[in-house]
């Protein structure tokens, strides 16, 4: 789909300047359409606003947050049922303040906090570009959002924006070069990379301090991603950075999964190569944040190794639930990950030693990996053009979660840090979808205290006046 | 909905295990013990004797009764017939017709290769309307250079196989590991086991270890119960209003004819004395030879390519028609116990280890088999370890059959000539290795006094009993029976459904075919 929508503004463009009434203006319109629709994919707008093998920009997919599934909105300019009524004014400020035309309140699951740093500029582009190059869609997502009591009060989030909007738009550090600053601004506004991988307080808000410092997104964990050597990309060069973020892999530290590889397929590996070298640029000097439990680079742990000696011969146990890790691994990673963990001549089926994902102490993203598997685009073939495919495939349905520890624990043991341990608890947990969010109850707590206390101050108030 | 599977529920990971833990890699069984509440024919290292042979020739069929089925080691081979498969006596006055052309087909091959993810050659005789739903996967070395040096004598093409080439049905794509069979370790391969849990997925119950012994009938001939026994063997009853039996080309016939009543003396669906008979397989001779050139087999799939030439012609009127197949198994396994049992070691042992690995290549007859009455399955005297009378087979090589081998040399011949071979070993005269294609022993037909079930599956003496089977095929034609089973099956289901007011074309989409 992205590919034909590249071409669109292209062709037209090309048409334009082979036409001998072509004026400069309509030349600018169409470059201004096209960069538009490069800002929108830099934004990942899509991720959000089109469900698989859905129209684009349609909504209907549901974002799993602490509070609850958020139905993303219809923003195709469709006059009935999108945005197609919307001034530029207006879509700027949903956009950057998560405020709608109607003046209701967008949800922060919508990452206006980051596109706050989008310049006017930009705004206007992609505003020409959703009024013009996305196809309206005159229907309704499926389902609407509801979420339970207070959040279902869209102006309670006035009071969270006053607490974490910052409206103020990306400003340079004339102290540094133009890449940083490019790399800057495309990490912390359109690519919002802090959404994701800069951990977040009690009420949801971006801990400033602990940019991009690694976060639980409940299920899947957005690892430590700042310029620390041993818990960030610190090890990593510029280079496989940059061409991390295109494919999705570096043969010498991991590979992306869950969200990041749809974020690196919708949306990275489409930025130009330049843009690309900024952000890696920009990444590589946010401010050093690391786990002591970090003591060599997450990429630099384990080695190969086998048990084989332990298991051949030995019949397995009755209960499956009670086979080893390492006949665990015999049986369902070694024909890829090879019996050695060492993957494939290439590292396309990667190595577990090395590998960023066993590298760490948080185990989430393992677990995650044997459960769900690694999806990609173009890794597959399915109807409608639809490439999505799995690297590796998903063991939910055919490991227990007994069989998921001993396995996890078996290849950080043998591959990766030892200090990250795989629980029942956690596998249970990340199973059934991630841990319930306290959110709800702490801000209904909140609100139960505030209520008491105003009833405090009230009967205090009387009494004075009674005495 | 309720399946009740013989024998005990498995996972690929147990299976791969237990391979890996194999001292006989080449013995397909070895991954898949017998248990004792469902036996199954287990030949290595001894013959179990359960499948009881009566001969004249050996019928050594090889099954798995276990969660799944025989699937979790087929080398995914998903063939469609050629249309002429489907005249056979009207074209070569041998053999029977299909009660179905191979248009009426065509619909419900295609939606089989969409549930199972195959891919293969376009130019292999068999007609289609809308493309595979993927390319094959990439062609093997070895397979590349045999392709260029037989042309233009020979056309060599890629197999059609339910094998990824790319991810599909949240199935990863093939990564070579080269053991196709015993068991494929990451579901590149698509197999039964995938359809049960697919099944288990849309909502159907399936009940394991539940041994089905008897299928009990009303006065009318309506099939009212199924009797099994489960692991305590404790004899459980189930009621249904539609049953489909479909327990494969031997233990099919066999329930059918272990439920025999006082109104059935002969066994169920039997009424034409046709239940086992004709049974069916594609017997196989082979030629092993030394090429001039290094191969390496064993890199990608184990059989990836074949010769077609031979699936259909005039010639069908004399012998048998027959495919030729290429086996890319690598050859590590065989030559190191070919020179171990040779008494060759040391330096000797490496240098011929490596020159057979490298050059050593083989290619063998899929031959097509008549419906013969007098092969068949029927109840053995001896009884299995559950008490129940163990199937017996009677089987023989027909002279179409060994006329069409006898052809089939002339091919061997040039193939190695073209191959520069060199140390030529044939298979041995008069042996014909079995390939494990159990078909004919609930042939559909339109005559009930020549037939078990009509076109749709259903059986001619009851009308809610249907046969989803290798069995039902009524001739074997050059191709691996399971693909035709499954189309046959959908076309069956589809009749169901109708029947039942719901619309046709819904068993895909039932059955989990991506979207």
């Amino acid at each position: 789909m992205s590919a034909r929508f590249a071409w669109r503004p292209l062709l037209l463009t090309v048409g334009l300047l082979l036409s001998s009434h072509g004026h400069a203006a309509d030349v600018d319109a169409a470059a201004q359409i096209e960069r538009g629709r490069y800002l929108a994919t830099a934004g990942d707008c899509i991720a959000c606003h089109t469900v698989a093998g859905g129209k684009p920009m349609a909504g209907g997919l549901a974002v799993d947050t602490p509070i609850g599934p958020i139905i993303a909105s219809n923003i195709t300019p469709s006059k009935s049922h999108g945005i197609g009524n919307y001034s530029l004014a207006q879509f700027s400020s949903a956009v950057r303040h998560g405020v709608r035309a109607d003046g209701a309140h967008l949800y922060p699951a919508m990452p206006y906090t980051a596109y706050a740093k989008v310049t006017d500029e930009d705004m206007a582009a992609m505003y020409a570009w959703f009024m013009q190059g996305v196809a309206p869609v005159n229907a309704a997502p499926e389902r609407s959002t509801r979420l339970p009591f207070p959040f279902n009060i869209r102006l309670s989030m006035l009071a969270w924006n006053w607490l974490f909007l910052d409206k103020e738009p990306f400003k340079g550090d004339p102290a540094k070069s133009v890449e940083w600053n490019r790399g800057a601004y495309l990490v912390q506004g359109l690519g919002h990379c802090g959404t994701c991988h800069t951990p977040r307080n009690a009420l949801m808000g971006e801990q400033a301090s602990k940019q991009l410092g690694g976060a639980d997104l409940g299920t899947w964990s957005a690892p430590n991603i700042t310029s620390d050597v041993n818990s960030g990309i610190g090890s990593w060069s510029r280079e496989d950075l940059a061409a991390y973020l295109r494919t999705g892999r570096s043969a010498q530290h991991g590979q992306a999964a869950g969200p990041m590889a749809e974020a690196i397929d919708h949306s990275l590996r489409h930025l130009t190569p330049n843009d690309l070298d900024a952000i890696a640029l920009y990444v590589k000097s946010v401010p050093a944040l690391r786990d002591p439990n970090d003591s060599k680079p997450v990429t630099q742990w384990g080695q190969a190794g086998d048990r084989l000696a332990e298991l051949r011969g030995v019949p397995l146990p009755k209960d499956l639930n009670r086979m080893s890790g390492a006949q665990l691994y015999d049986a369902n990673c070694a024909s890829c990950h090879q019996a050695r963990g060492q993957g494939s001549f290439d590292g396309s089926l990667p190595p577990l030693f090395h590998n960023s994902t066993t590298g760490r102490s948080n185990t989430n993203n393992l677990v995650m990996a044997m459960l769900d598997g690694v999806r990609r685009q173009g890794a597959g073939v399915g109807s409608a053009g639809n490439t999505d495919g799995y690297l590796m495939p998903a063991f939910r349905q055919t490991l227990s979660s007994e069989q998921i520890v001993s396995l996890g624990n078996y290849v950080q043991q043998l591959y990766g840090n030892p200090a990250g341990k795989v629980t029942l608890e956690q596998v249970t947990i990340l199973r059934q979808g991630g841990a319930p969010s306290d959110l709800i109850g702490l801000v209904r707590g909140s609100l139960i205290v505030a209520g008491l206390a105003l009833l405090l101050a009230i009967l205090w108030w009387r009494r004075r006046k009674e005495d | 909905m309720l399946i009740l599977e013989a024998g005990p529920r498995v996972t690929r990971g147990e299976i791969v295990s237990r391979f890996r833990n194999s001292t006989r890699r080449s013995d397909l069984m070895s991954p898949y013990p017998s248990v004792p509440t469902a036996p199954h024919p287990i030949y290595q290292p001894t013959d179990s004797g359960y499948l009881v042979q009566a001969g004249p020739y050996p019928y050594p069929a090889e099954y798995i009764r276990q969660f799944g089925g025989t699937t979790w080691h087929w080398a995914a081979q998903a063939w469609r017939n050629v249309p002429n498969d489907f005249r056979l006596h009207s074209l070569y006055g041998v053999g029977v017709d299909w009660p179905i052309s191979y248009d009426e087909l065509e619909p419900y091959y295609q939606e089989a290769e969409e549930i199972m993810g195959v891919s293969g050659a376009d130019n292999t005789g068999s007609p289609r309307k809308q493309p595979f739903p993927m390319e094959p996967v990439i062609e093997a070395y070895a397979m590349r250079r045999v392709r260029e040096r037989l042309a233009p004598q020979y056309q060599v093409v890629s197999n059609t196989t339910a094998r990824n080439s790319v991810s599909y049905g949240g199935r990863p794509a093939c990564c070579g590991n080269n053991n196709c069979q015993p068991i494929c370790p990451v579901d590149a391969q698509y197999h039964g086991g995938i359809a049960a849990l697919q099944a288990e997925a849309a909502g159907v119950t399936i009940r394991v270890n539940a041994n089905v012994y008897q299928l009990e009938h009303d006065a009318q001939g309506r099939i009212v119960a199924a009797l099994y026994y489960d692991a305590d063997k404790k004899s459980q009853r189930v009621t249904a209003k539609t049953f489909i039996l479909a327990a494969n080309g031997i233990e099919s016939p066999r329930l059918l004819l272990l439920s025999a009543s006082e109104k059935y003396p002969k066994g169920l669906a039997n009424s034409s004395d046709m239940v086992g008979r004709h049974l069916m397989d594609h017997p196989s001779t082979s030629l092993t030879f030394d090429a001039d050139e290094d191969l390496w087999l064993g890199r990608g799939p184990q059989s990836p390519s074949s010769i077609g030439t031979m699936r259909d012609g005039d010639f069908r009127g004399q012998h048998a028609a027959y495919r030729l197949d290429f086996t890319n198994i690598s050859r590590v396994d065989g030559a190191t116990r070919d020179l171990i049992s040779r008494g060759v070691y040391g330096e000797e042992f490496e240098r011929q280890l490596r020159f057979s690995s490298a050059r050593e290549m083989s290619l063998k007859t899929v031959l097509e088999v008549l419906p013969d009455p007098e092969n068949r399955i029927t109840l053995s005297s001896e009884k299995d370890s559950m008490g129940i009378p163990k199937p017996q087979a009677h089987y023989s090589i027909g002279d179409y059959t060994r006329l069409g081998h006898e052809r089939a040399r002339q091919d061997f011949a040039n193939v190695a000539r073209l191959m520069g071979g060199t140390n030529l070993r044939p298979s041995k005269e008069g042996a014909y290795a079995n390939n494990q294609h159990i078909c004919g022993t609930l042939s559909m037909g339109r005559d009930p006094a020549a037939s078990v079930c009509n076109e749709w599956g259903r059986a001619h003496d009851h009308a809610n009993l249907f046969f989803c089977s290798t069995g039902v095929l009524p001739t074997c034609g050059t191709c691996n029976s399971t693909e035709n089973g499954v189309a046959l099956a959908l076309r069956t289901v589809d009749h169901i459904l109708a029947e039942q007011g719901i619309k046709p074309g819904t068993a895909a989409a039932a059955a989990g075919a991506p979207a």
